[in-house]
This record gives C-alpha cells, sequence and structure tokens, in this order.
C-alpha cells in the first residue's frame, strides 16, 4: 500500500514528567500543544484538524476529548479522540495527512496522576465477570507475561536486569537534569521494584504535515512516515499466549513491507520501545525482528542495544525512566521523530536517519503499534541498501 | 468522480430496544457485524482493519470495552483503534474507517460498536460526568437540561412553541411505525406529546428520545477494490467534523461560536462536506437526511444548519406545513431518527446507515422515493463536536 500524500512530522513535544500541581489538565494540554506548534514553527490557523488520545478513567471524565477541544485549539476545527490508546490518535493523524485531505494534523496525549487509584482505574478494564476480581491491573497483566516468560525462558529474568540497567544508563545521558526523580513503581512478582516505575503526569505531542505543506513551508528536517503498522491482540488473558507478541509481529510486518525493510537488525539507528517492564521490551526485540530470543544474550554482550551499539534502544531512557502510562506509546513515536530531526536532545544519534518506534499498550500490551520514520522521503531501508 | 472514491458495501444494525438481557455487550456488537460482513458478501480475511465505536466507557461500565469488542469485529491481529466523540462517536468512527481508505493504507475497513443505554442504570448521571468537575458539573447538567436551555434560546430567538416540538415528536414517530429497527415505534398526536410529563421544560417526556440498546455496523471499501469485485455500493462523497466550545457559560454571547439556539460548528461541518460534494443549494439537491437530533427541540437547528430552509427559525413553520415528512418535499430523519432510537455509542452511525440505504433504495417501508443524495450528521459532547456525511448513489 502505499499512502496518497506521505505525511511527516514537522513538530514535537514532549514532557515525560511534569512535576508542580500549579498547571490544571487544560493548561497542560495547552502547554503542550503550543510547545509542538512553536517547534514546528507554526501557529494553530496553520492546523486543519486535531486527534488527541486520552482515556477517560484517568482524566476522571466522560468523553475526555470534549474538555480538549479549546486548549488543542479545536473549537471551530476537526477534532477526533482515540481513546483506545495514544499511538492511535498518531496514526490516524497520519492516515488523515495521508488522504490528502487535510495539510496538517496536531496531535495530541496526556496521562494524568490525579486519580485517587490508577490500578483500580486500571481495574475497571478488565471484564466485570471474569478477570475485574482478580484483580488486574496492568502492572498485574505485565507481571503475568513476566512470569510465562521465566516460565519458557528460564534465563529471561537476567535479560531483564540488564535491560534495566541499560535503559537506565541511557536515561542519565537523556536527562542530565532531570524533570523529576523517577521512584520505583509497586512489585508485582516477578516484577521487583527495580523494574518498575511510579506512574507520572506527562504529556505529548507531534505537529503533522504533507509533502506539498512541508516544501511550501521549507521545512529542512522532517521525519518522513516509511511504514505504519498496528494491531491488536485478543482481551482475554486466557486467550493469549502472553510469551510472545503476535499482534507486533503483524504490526511490523505492515510497516516494514510499507518501509521497504527486509533486515530489521540493521535497519535502524535508533529504536524506541514501550518498556512497560523490561521484559516488554525482550518480547518486541524478538516481535519486531531486532534479536530472536537466541541472538539476544549475544546482542546484549556486545552492545548492540546500548549507546554507540548497532540499533540503540530507549536512548531517551523509556518508560522505566518516566512513566506517564497513557501517553508513554506517542511519546516513542515522538522520540523517533526527534531522532530523525536530530534534534532529540542530550541523546541524540549523530546522523540518525531511520528510527523505528513501538508503542505497546493495555493489558500485557494487547494494542501493538510499529512506526518507521526516516528523515529521507524515499530514504532506501539501510538494511536493504546493505 | 474520479477512481478514488470511498463506498458503503455492507451495513448492519440491531432491532433496537430497552433492554437486551439475552445479549452481553460483545454480543450486540457481533449481532450488528454478521449482517453486515453477509450483506458486504465478504468474509473476515477481506477486511484490512476495523475502527471501533464507542462513547463513554462508563455507558456499558467497562473501561476501554473496546478491548473485549476485538473478537466480536473479527479484529484479533488486525489493525484496530476506537473512536469517541460522545454522541458524534458513530459518524467520526465512519469518518476515521473512510481515512484509513482514503489514505490508501487499507482497501476495505470494517466500523463496529453497540451500546447498551438501556441498561446502564441513569444515562444522565454518566452524561453529567462530560463537564469539568469545578465549575459545570455540579450545576447539575445532564444532556436534556442542558438542551432545555437550547430550546429556550431557540423559542426567544425563532419563536419555537412546544407545540411546535411536538410536531417534530409526532413526525418522527410515524416514520419510526415504519421501521421495524426503531426502539419507540408508537404512533403519538401532539395532544399526548404535549401531556406528557415534564422532564426539563420546555422538554416533556416525549420530547425525548429513549435510552437503547443494540448495535450497529458498517464495511467501507475502495472504489478501486469495489470495482475489481463487481460490488454494490452507495458512496461517501462529502465528509467533515466540527468542534463547538465545550463550556455552557460560553453560549451566552454574542459571537456566532457562542449561541446556543444555533448550531454553529455542525453549520460548519455541514458546509465542508458539501463544498466536498459540489452541493451548492442543499435545500434542491438533497433528497433525505438523517440528522441526529435526540430531543424534538434540537431537529429544528439541525434542520437550519444543513441549510435545508433559507434561514435559521424558517424549519419551525416548513416542519409544521409537513415538508420535511415522508412523502414531503425533504423527509428528515424518515427511520424516525435519533428521537425514537439511542444506543448512543452508534447512534450517528445509525444516521450514516439509514442514509446509505435511502440512496441504495434498500429503506423498506420508510424508503424515500427517488432518493439519489443523502446527509447525516451525529452531535457528540455537549452538542459540541458535530460529524456530517454526504452520501450518494
Amino acid at each position: 500500500m502505499t499512502y496518497r500524500v506521505r505525511p511527516a512530522v514537522v513538530g514535537c513535544a514532549i514532557r515525560p514528567a511534569i512535576t508542580g500541581r500549579d498547571r490544571s489538565l487544560e493548561e497542560i494540554i495547552y502547554d503542550i500543544s503550543q510547545a509542538a506548534l512553536a517547534d514546528a514553527g507554526l501557529t494553530i490557523e496553520d492546523i486543519d484538524g486535531i486527534v488527541v488520545g486520552c482515556n477517560d478513567q484517568f482524566d476522571g471524565r466522560a468523553i475526555s476529548v470534549m474538555m480538549a477541544s479549546g486548549p488543542t485549539g479545536g473549537v471551530d476545527r476537526d477534532i477526533m479522540s482515540t481513546p483506545s490508546s495514544s499511538e492511535h490518535a498518531f496514526i490516524l493523524g497520519a492516515l488523515r495527512v495521508a488522504s490528502g485531505q487535510f495539510r496538517t494534523q496536531l496531535v495530541v496525549s496526556w496521562s494524568p496522576t490525579e486519580v485517587s487509584s490508577m490500578a483500580e482505574a486500571q481495574r475497571l478494564g478488565a471484564d466485570p465477570y471474569f478477570h475485574r476480581a482478580l484483580p488486574l491491573d496492568e502492572l498485574s497483566s505485565h507481571a503475568l507475561q513476566a512470569s510465562a516468560l521465566n516460565h519458557v525462558w528460564p534465563n529471561a529474568w537476567v535479560f531483564a536486569e540488564t535491560v534495566a540497567v541499560k535503559n537506565r544508563r541511557h536515561a542519565a545521558v537523556a536527562w542530565p537534569v532531570p524533570p523529576a526523580r523517577p521512584r520505583a513503581g509497586p512489585a508485582r512478582w516477578p516484577l521487583t521494584e527495580r523494574l518498575t516505575t511510579e506512574p507520572v503526569t506527562g504529556a505529548v505531542a507531534m505537529v503533522l504535515a504533507g509533502e506539498a505543506f512541508v516544501t511550501e513551508r521549507g521545512f529542512r528536517t522532517p521525519a518522513w512516515l516509511r511504514g505504519m503498522g498496528w494491531a491488536t491482540e485478543a482481551a482475554f488473558l486466557g486467550d493469549r499466549d502472553l510469551t510472545c507478541a503476535p499482534a507486533l509481529v503483524e504490526a511490523a510486518r505492515q510497516a516494514y513491507a510499507e518501509a521497504g525493510v527486509t533486515d530489521p537488525t540493521t535497519a535502524f539507528d535508533v529504536v524506541e520501545i514501550t518498556d512497560a517492564t523490561p521484559y516488554s521490551e525482550l518480547i518486541a526485540y524478538d516481535a519486531l525482528g531486532l534479536a530472536s530470543r537466541a541472538e539476544i544474550a549475544a546482542r546484549m554482550a556486545d552492545g548492540w542495544f546500548a549507546r554507540g551499539g548497532r540499533s540503540p534502544v530507549n536512548l531517551s531512557g523509556g518508560v522505566i525512566t518516566f512513566n506517564p502510562v497513557f501517553c508513554t506509546g506517542l511519546i516513542r513515536i515522538a522520540e523517533i521523530a526527534n531522532q530523525v530531526r536530530g534534534c532529540a536532545g542530550p541523546h541524540q544519534v549523530a546522523g540518525a536517519r531511520m528510527g523505528l518506534a513501538q508503542a505497546g499498550s493495555g493489558f500485557a500490551m494487547q494494542y501493538q503499534s510499529a512506526i518507521v520514520l526516516g528523515a529521507a522521503k524515499g530514504d532506501a531501508a539501510k538494511g536493504d541498501a546493505g | 468522480m474520479s477512481g478514488d472514491r470511498v463506498g458503503i458495501i455492507g451495513i448492519g444494525q440491531s432491532n433496537f430496544r430497552s433492554r437486551r438481557d439475552d445479549a452481553s455487550y460483545p454480543d450486540l456488537v457481533r449481532e450488528a457485524v454478521v449482517p453486515a460482513m453477509l450483506d458486504a458478501k465478504l468474509d473476515f480475511d477481506a477486511i484490512d482493519a476495523v475502527v471501533y465505536s464507542l462513547s463513554p466507557d462508563a455507558m456499558v461500565g467497562i473501561g476501554n470495552a473496546e478491548r473485549l469488542g476485538v473478537d466480536a469485529v473479527g479484529g484479533r491481529n488486525k489493525r484496530f483503534l476506537r473512536i469517541n466523540t460522545g454522541g458524534a462517536t458513530g459518524i467520526s468512527s465512519v469518518t476515521a474507517a473512510y481515512y484509513h481508505i482514503a489514505s490508501g493504507v487499507c482497501d476495505v475497513v470494517l466500523t463496529a460498536g453497540a451500546d447498551k443505554v438501556g441498561e446502564c442504570g441513569d444515562s444522565q448521571t454518566v452524561l453529567n460526568k462530560i463537564w469539568d468537575p469545578t465549575y459545570e458539573r455540579a450545576l447539575p447538567l445532564g444532556t436534556i437540561n442542558m438542551l432545555a436551555m437550547s430550546a429556550v434560546r431557540y423559542m426567544q430567538r425563532y419563536g419555537m412553541t412546544e407545540e411546535d416540538m411536538a410536531y417534530v415528536t409526532v413526525k418522527n414517530r410515524r416514520q419510526a411505525a415504519l421501521n421495524p429497527r426503531a426502539h419507540l415505534r408508537k404512533v403519538v398526536t401532539i395532544d399526548e406529546v404535549m401531556e406528557s410529563r415534564v422532564i426539563s421544560w420546555p422538554i416533556k417526556l416525549m420530547d425525548c428520545c429513549p435510552q437503547s440498546s443494540g448495535g450497529a455496523a458498517m464495511v467501507l471499501a475502495s472504489e478501486q477494490f469495489i470495482r475489481d469485485n463487481k460490488l454494490d455500493a452507495v458512496w461517501i462523497t462529502g465528509v467533515a467534523c466540527r468542534a463547538e466550545t465545550y463550556w455552557m457559560g460560553d453560549r451566552m454571547g454574542n459571537n456566532p461560536t457562542a449561541e446556543h439556539a444555533d448550531a454553529y460548528a455542525l453549520g460548519r461541518s455541514f458546509e465542508q462536506s458539501y463544498r466536498m460534494a459540489g452541493i451548492t443549494d442543499p435545500a434542491k439537491q438533497v433528497h433525505v437526511a438523517e440528522l441526529y437530533a435526540p430531543f424534538s427541540n434540537t431537529e429544528y437547528h439541525a434542520i437550519d444548519a444543513a441549510r435545508l430552509v433559507g434561514k435559521f427559525g424558517e424549519s419551525v413553520k416548513r416542519v409544521r406545513d409537513g415538508e420535511f415528512e415522508l412523502g414531503g418535499v425533504l423527509p428528515v430523519n424518515p427511520s424516525g431518527g435519533t428521537l425514537c432510537t439511542n444506543a448512543i455509542a452508534v447512534t450517528a452511525m445509525a444516521r450514516v446507515a439509514e442514509t446509505a440505504l435511502q440512496v441504495w433504495g434498500r429503506a423498506g417501508a420508510h424508503q424515500v422515493d427517488g432518493a439519489r443524495v443523502g446527509i447525516a450528521s451525529g452531535n457528540g459532547g455537549d452538542h459540541q463536536i458535530f460529524g456530517t456525511m454526504v452520501l450518494e448513489a
């Protein structure tokens, strides 16, 4: 499949940890939207449509998009929302630009922490007859996944510890002055406190534009959408094999086919993975074709996924550093966009031209997305170029 | 038109009722998906993506309840996302499905959902939670008293009376009686509406939509796919969405975006979808309209905003004259509309589905003779987020 118009990311704003209580949610959304527009050098007048990714349970509202129409600039504009996940907001925004019927889209997501119990808010997402009484929250679902993986792959816990250390080291570079001190989250066996991070308030916004607009406004470093895939698994954990991620395999297949990627192990200069836990990152390595389970030990030993390695993963520090739960997926995409645009900050990979963002969300990563962004519109995938 | 159009090739809807104790929430979704797939003459392997239509989670009592619908829509390992724009969700979902295809990414997309409003306990308690917790929630606002304020303003501005409101109910109930899928199908008289108990003046019980349970589904496809597979279709030729201010208190000024009687953003959305479809005189070029109007008074400003009349407020006299009835010049809500059926998550999808059936010539007993061009709309939030479409045979 080809896009009628190829979308590009021309502006991003990422606030993965918002501290202090002096800003209301509306003000946080206004701030992040304006910051993304400023990053793009645009004003709201340049925006044709808006897609927000927001979650009623976390926001304490029904139809959360309503409140967002003002602070995002949605009044007298086309605004839609994807409450299924933050990354779905990017996908819908990209589809809208790709249709050629919009010059631009503003994509915004946020994740507040004012809810009295995030675990209880998440527990409402479990089916009321079987899972809700367990009780099941997202961390528990990730723990079940970790346990399942440890069962079939006895060394998984060792690699999970290694991934956590790697991402925390990356965070030290990415955040020389961190906006907040990442705090360990609660433990859920086999997830120790070292492998989890307490949820924090965060927000992210991106500006997407079509080819003609990019040319007209002279954007010098757009991040072109080279491939995009997304898929879901079944809701009931009992219907799934938690040791693998078939929906991510499918999402990657879609994205790589669009991008012309045949060897993902060498195609990407930089990768961001939604490491809700380090086990999630391990499962994603396999599903994305970055390394099979048999290869992971060798890849980790030679620093393949670490800073300076062949295909560094989560140079931003990942979710284990800052965990704004609902918008972690869109943050991964924005991080890769900034890497490809050459403006990622202290953790920039010099000369990054192709990047991969994996976004996962829901219980045990039910929703999976893979987004390939490139510095050049028609760059041959690096792996293909040999 | 070029060969890049997006067509509707399959439609499925429940027979909407107050309660569906016989069916779980995913069962209701499936109940609509199966006939839509049969109508499209496709199996699930042909579906490239699914757009799930679900408005407030609280209405079904499950957070992110779309996750539980994945198997009902055959979504496992497929592209899947959910839309929520409140009452407009259904038309927004069709719109999102449209962009999946218009982008060139997908050929065939299923959009589906269901609601159990009749079983949620009290929809107004849920809907109170759409307002800001600090300022407007405590009034306490609900969608009925919100639109009662709109009715009062419309009365003041355009001279609408309570009896005028009753005319809409009588018209739509008469039309719903012909539609086997409609929830409220009992024909009522002006006197019965006027004598029904006041819910929030001037809105009375029979000026209100019911709380319905049921599902809806549609299959959309690219023009190329439709031609290659020799499928029958009707076409989406205009599509748009526009939002208003969130705050009730901001609709009391003189700015056109802040007038509670008029549906400014709905009008803007219709303008854009007409422009896209090449419609310059909707009153003459449109043959049938399914306009989202959950309370009788709101059908007036929907007709106004759709420019089916010359100027705002003219709709009142013309409804009385029978121009918007089945058999009239331009039938509005021949299915009975939202006033007779409101399963919120899919109500606006039903507007698109019913319009599609009309221009297809497959609407049954409530068919508008010769309908070839139709319009549909959806209203979401606090009369805030609007979606519109033009469909053509």
